[in-house]
């Protein structure tokens, strides 16, 4: 393996044993069958139709902070099943006045 | 030509965009996978070398192909992406041979901005989702359940703009890309993402990398168990993962392509934009990345697409020059190569430009291209047809019949060439000379006279047997193979006869109740020496009968319908089928498929092959057999996947035809044209031949001149080692050797751009006109250029006179016995001028501004055609009295021009740059001026090809008297190699062809679930509109490969026949 080269994978032997080299400035010409389907399963299953999200990833953006400000109130809440934890210093102001408006 | 227009393919794309190896038809099965823009081809590796196994149109330019391998699956399933949004998960059903839709979809989102370096679609190693990246700051996922199903897609905000590279890692936990960008101050990275399905978002990844080699633009993720990824550079070569980096120095190129070899990921082949072929080893021990190590191996085609096969067989994919198979060698060969290469897949792609020229004079066009780039540059000349490479000829009028004879039957080859003419027949044979002439008779052979058969023998030539035919009856038709004579004599009797031992013996007769015209028992079952069915055609009842032998027995008897009497029947096998051919008397053919144990006949078809009535006989060329058809359009018969086909001989009329393998000329023809017998070899029997003329540089323009017979060329050569590696030319080539004789070389920076060859007023002299810019690297548009006229004197290229411009000169004409130029924004027109001293000069005379750049222009009569660089197609009229261009109407269209054509006084035909075609037409009967001003778009189409050229001319000879000889037609040639015809239609075959195009999309679907209707709407930036006026040539010839029930369906939804709808398709196929 010093150079390299050599050693190539082989995943069946008897491929290209046969291969008559043909004068290779003359072209190969050998045509396949063109493949017009006329069978129902170029339709994909239904559910297998895919679009992307209807919503926009700014919009994702948006709801996602929304929900993980949901989810921080929800920490802190004390209606919280889990023990109550320990106001944290750096809690911001407005997270502790404001009341969540979006139910989810 | 007209608004309606047919298009159709003659040649296929072949450029290789995409290539991967997999387990795709069936788990055994290993498959390469070719996508070639717009098709996909499937082969199968096998001891014999890739089997070319399916050719799958796309309704769609393939964007991305990835092979993949889902979860619990043994089989490979392929991936394929659109440049129009579209994708799709197809999948091989072995029992069925068909492919299934596994998914499809549409990515596209409303608002984006399409990436500049194309689109990445690639899709995680575990499997877990499909990554593309198709508009800046987007990554795109659709994702995989764990059942392998595909669920809805979602957008990742992807911060870095400029990418040029996207991959997934191998062996993360967390399905993992690695991007690679540039940013704002054009300096190279690399960076990682885990991407989280829950969050829909990206994490940071392990790593990234900062400041790369400025011409990075290449990742290659590796495998397990090294991992990591390697970033390939113009200079540098870096191996990175979490915890390793290695980089070594190569020599400067662009590497284009690369292809792993080991399942290991530690050797991989890369191919540079040269063509060279390098060998990029990861050295490691103990699964950790010692270094990097790389090896020239040799020269390939300028790869775009690199495969490792199997046992050093390696598939090259190329876009600029052929596609090759080839070996790679333990040693090296003479020149140090380990590159061996062993096949070459024709590529014309990139065509820049053609002609149409008649090179045989054979009243037929023939297509010469500048195909390829770079090293790869090539002249091809296309033709369509099969050639008759005439070996000699002798004058001979009056031929009747033709047989060729060997001299006993065990010998290699044909000594005799029996002509029979009204009232003799005549022996000639090959002497020592290798001359034709006339001899006596050697050979055993049956001679039939119009009142008796007579058997002659060999070595005394003496008559040993003869059969006469009832007095008063004479022989009118007879038919014979070794063993069988079957005849037919006025009064409908039919006689059949064996040939023993010497000896002509009566064996059946029966009365038929009508005369018989022709008669057939060529042997199509085991025993190629006898036949058990004989094929009878009559007169009266106009049919085709089978009868048993020796029994004479009716078997079947099929009315053929109309009035046109059989001329030739013929039993012939093809790919195993047996068919019945019959000739008729107006040129027309039909035929039936032949079962050969009941002489039942079904499925029959219907073509026009001529007006004359035809004569058929079989013949073999390689081993296989063909059937000519001899009429005023002579044709070969042949069959290419189990269908048959038809292909023009390029003869203009020939009467008889038979086989003549004599030692001096084997395997060649003696053919019967009006008053003369030729012996020739055939062509290949294909369609289409090509030739290849390797220039070793790039040809960029071509055109052709008559008088000269030469071709001239602007082309391009590349020395990387100069101070200025481009070095532009004109060269002559000889019309017939395709040699260059004689060489123009321009200056420095300055580009050949157009060529033609064209005579001005006062001047008997021919003169090739050619256009050129300067392009200097300080300047954003040429601001200098040159038309130079040449006159070809004893073979060389003689400056007659140059004339400097302001601008580069895209586009020249021959208007009015004047040179109308295209420089820059403006029109131009020169006149050429007789000076005081004898030469002469071009003189402005006058122009015409208002155009961004004018790329394209066409002239007829006083209109000029433009083809504007964004501004569509205006149409401008020169006024003789005033001396003056104007403007007469403009398409106001922003449709970025890449051809234009003048259709007729009234219809321009346009391509544009998003692939699509259009017509407009001068709206000459408006009401008021703007009206008149505004050029009507009356046809959209969408090809799905970039075109260079458009040329009006056939690449079929033309008969006036045939019906497709009466339709005018267009030749286009594009990036991808494809040759394409532009038929304008009469219009009720038109709405005809349309009917049948919409019944034809119901029977035949888009692969991948992809619509037929969708693909060809008309589509750029600004609009997507449906396509009218434009019908796809492509989708209707494929009426000719659908079963029989299948084209039952359509003719019912058409409410034409079968058999009618198949000759009016044929009839089309021989357009191109």
């Amino acid at each position: 393996m010093d150079s390299g080269l050599g050693n190539w994978p082989s995943y069946d032997p008897h491929n290209f044993s046969q291969l008559r080299t043909s004068d290779p400035s003359r072209s190969s010409k050998m045509a396949p069958a063109t493949y017009h389907p006329t069978h129902n399963r170029v339709v994909p299953p239904a559910d297998q139709v895919i679009n992307t999200e209807a919503k926009h990833i700014l919009l994702r953006e948006i709801y996602r902070r929304a929900e993980e400000k949901i989810d921080l109130i929800a920490a802190t809440s004390p209606l919280q099943l889990t023990p109550k934890r320990a106001a944290s210093d750096n809690l911001t102001p407005e997270h502790g006045s404001k009341q969540p408006r979006v139910s989810t | 030509m007209s608004i309606w227009n047919y298009v159709v393919t003659a040649h296929k794309p072949t450029n290789v965009t995409h290539s991967r190896v997999g387990n795709f038809t069936s788990p055994q099965d290993l498959n390469l996978i070719i996508a070639k823009c717009t098709r996909i081809e499937i082969h199968l590796l096998t001891p014999q070398g890739l089997q070319p196994m399916l050719d799958v149109p796309i309704y769609g330019r393939i964007a991305t192909l990835e092979l993949f391998r889902s979860h619990g699956e043994a089989q490979d399933f392929l991936f394929i992406a659109t440049e129009r949004y579209k994708f799709c998960v197809l999948q091989w059903d072995s029992e069925t041979s068909e492919l299934v839709t596994r998914a499809m979809g549409d990515v596209s989102d409303r608002i984006g901005r399409a990436t500049d370096n194309g689109q990445i679609g690639i899709i995680d190693p575990d499997c877990r989702l499909i990554g593309l990246h198709l508009y800046d700051g987007l990554f795109k996922v659709i994702p995989f359940d764990n059942r392998g199903q595909l669920k809805e897609a979602f957008n990742i905000r992807l911060e870095e703009l400029q990418v040029l590279d996207i991959k997934f890692l191998y062996g993360c936990s967390k399905p993992t890309i690695v991007v690679l960008y540039q940013d704002n101050k054009d300096a190279r990275h690399a960076k990682t993402y885990e991407v989280s399905l829950k969050d829909k978002d990206f994490v940071e990844g392990p790593w990234s990398q900062n400041n790369l080699d400025n011409g990075a633009d290449l990742l290659i993720p590796v495998p397990p168990p090294l991992c990591g990824v390697l970033i390939i550079g113009e200079e540098t070569i870096v191996y990175c993962s979490a915890n390793a980096f290695k980089a070594i120095p190569i020599r400067p190129s662009i590497t284009k392509a690369y292809g792993r070899v080991d399942p290991d990921g530690s050797r991989y082949l890369l191919g540079d934009h040269t063509g060279l072929l390098s060998l990029l080893v990861i050295t490691h021990e103990k699964e950790k990345v010692t270094g990097l190590k790389i090896e020239p191996l040799g020269e390939t085609s300028i790869a775009s697409t690199i495969s490792y096969l199997d046992n050093a067989f390696v598939y090259i994919g190329s876009s600029y020059g052929d596609s090759q198979l080839i070996k790679l060698n333990q040693q090296p060969d003479a020149k140090g190569s380990y590159v061996e290469v062993l096949e070459r897949y024709v590529n014309l792609g990139p065509i820049v430009d053609f002609c149409v020229v008649d090179l045989e004079r054979q009243g037929q066009g023939q297509v010469v291209t500048c195909s390829g780039a770079y090293k790869d540059g090539s002249l091809r000349v296309v033709r369509n047809g099969i050639g008759i490479n005439e070996q000699a000829s002798v004058e001979l009028q009056g031929i009747k019949g033709m047989w060729s004879l060997r001299s006993s039957t065990d010998d290699l080859f044909d000594t005799f060439l029996v002509v029979s003419f009204i009232s003799e027949t005549r022996i000639l044979a090959m002497n020592l000379e290798d001359e034709l002439e006339e001899t006596e008779i050697e050979g055993f052979c049956s001679q039939v006279t119009s009142s008796s058969v007579r058997l002659v023998s060999s070595t005394t030539r003496e008559l040993r047997n003869e059969w006469h035919a009832p007095s008063g009856y004479s022989i009118n038709v007879a038919t014979a193979n070794a063993t069988q004579v079957l005849l037919a004599t006025g009064g409908g009797h039919l006689v059949y006869l064996e040939i023993g031992d010497g000896i002509l013996q009566e064996i059946k007769h029966a009365q038929l109740e009508y005369e018989i015209s022709c008669l057939d028992i060529n042997p199509i079952g085991e025993n190629p020496n006898h036949s058990h069915l004989a094929a009878v055609g009559m007169w009266t009842d106009i049919s085709v009968r089978i009868f048993s032998l020796p029994e004479l027995n009716l078997i079947t008897k099929e009315p053929l319908g109309g009035e046109i009497i059989p001329r030739s029947v013929l039993l012939c096998a093809f790919e195993g089928i047996s068919y019945l051919l019959c000739a008729l008397g107006d040129g027309h053919l039909l035929n039936f498929l032949l079962n050969t144990s009941t002489g039942e006949l079904t499925d029959r078809k219907k073509v026009s092959l001529g007006t004359q009535p035809i004569t058929l006989r079989t013949f073999s060329s390689k081993n296989t057999t063909h059937v000519f058809a001899a009429s005023d359009r002579p044709t070969v018969i042949y069959s290419s996947n189990k269908k048959l086909l038809y292909s023009n001989v390029n003869l203009k009329e020939v009467s008889h035809m038979c086989p003549f393998n004599s030692a001096a000329f084997p395997d060649s023809l003696a053919i019967a044209k009006e008053g003369e017998l030729t012996i020739g070899t055939i062509d290949d029997i294909q369609k289409l031949h090509i030739r290849s003329i390797p220039l070793g540089e790039h040809a960029r323009r071509i055109c052709h001149q008559e008088q000269s017979r030469t071709f001239a060329i602007c082309s391009l050569k590349y020395i990387p080692s100069a101070e200025e590696p481009e070095t532009h030319f004109v060269r002559l080539l000889d019309d017939q050797t395709f040699e260059f004789i004689s060489t123009y070389p321009l200056d420095t920076y300055e580009y050949g751009c157009f060529i033609i060859s064209c005579s001005f007023s006062d001047d008997s002299n021919v003169y090739y006109c050619v256009g050129t810019a300067y392009v200097l690297p300080e300047e954003n548009e040429p601001s200098k250029g040159r038309i130079l006229v040449f006159a070809v004197e004893d073979g060389k290229l003689q400056l007659i006179a140059e004339k400097e411009t302001k601008g580069a000169v895209y586009c020249l004409n021959a208007f009015n016995g004047k040179l109308l130029a295209a420089i820059n924004q403006k029109i131009q027109l020169y006149k050429w001028v007789l000076r005081d001293d004898g030469t002469h000069e071009l003189q402005s005379e006058c122009g015409h501004h208002g155009h961004i750049l004018a790329l394209y222009v066409q002239t007829r009569g006083d209109f000029i055609v433009v083809g504007d660089l964004m501004k569509s197609i205006s149409l401008l009229i020169y006024k003789h009295e005033e001396g003056a261009i104007e403007e007469r109407a403009r398409d106001y269209n922003a449709n970025w021009m890449s051809a234009v054509e003048i259709l007729d006084d009234d219809i321009y035909l346009g391509a544009e740059n998003s692939f699509n075609l259009f017509t407009v037409r001068k709206n000459s009967e408006g009401a008021t001026d703007e009206e008149r001003g505004r050029l009507e778009v009356v046809g959209e189409y969408h090809l799905g090809e970039f075109i260079n050229r458009f040329r009006h001319g056939s690449l079929v000879m033309r008969l006036p008297d045939s019906e497709v000889g009466q339709i005018p037609t267009v030749i286009f040639g594009t990036i991808n190699g494809v040759i394409g015809v532009i038929a304008s239609l009469p219009h009720d075959q038109y709405v005809f062809l349309e009917k049948l195009q919409s019944s034809l999309r119901k029977v035949i679907k888009g692969v991948g679930g992809l619509s037929h209707e969708q693909w060809r709407s008309f589509s750029n930036d600004k609009k997507t509109v449906e396509a009218r006026n434009f019908l796809d040539g492509d989708l209707i010839e494929s009426f000719l490969d659908l079963n029989r029930s299948k084209m039952d369906e359509v003719s019912q939804a058409v409410g034409v026949s079968v058999e009618e709808l198949c000759k009016r398709v044929e009839e089309l196929t021989r357009l191109h």
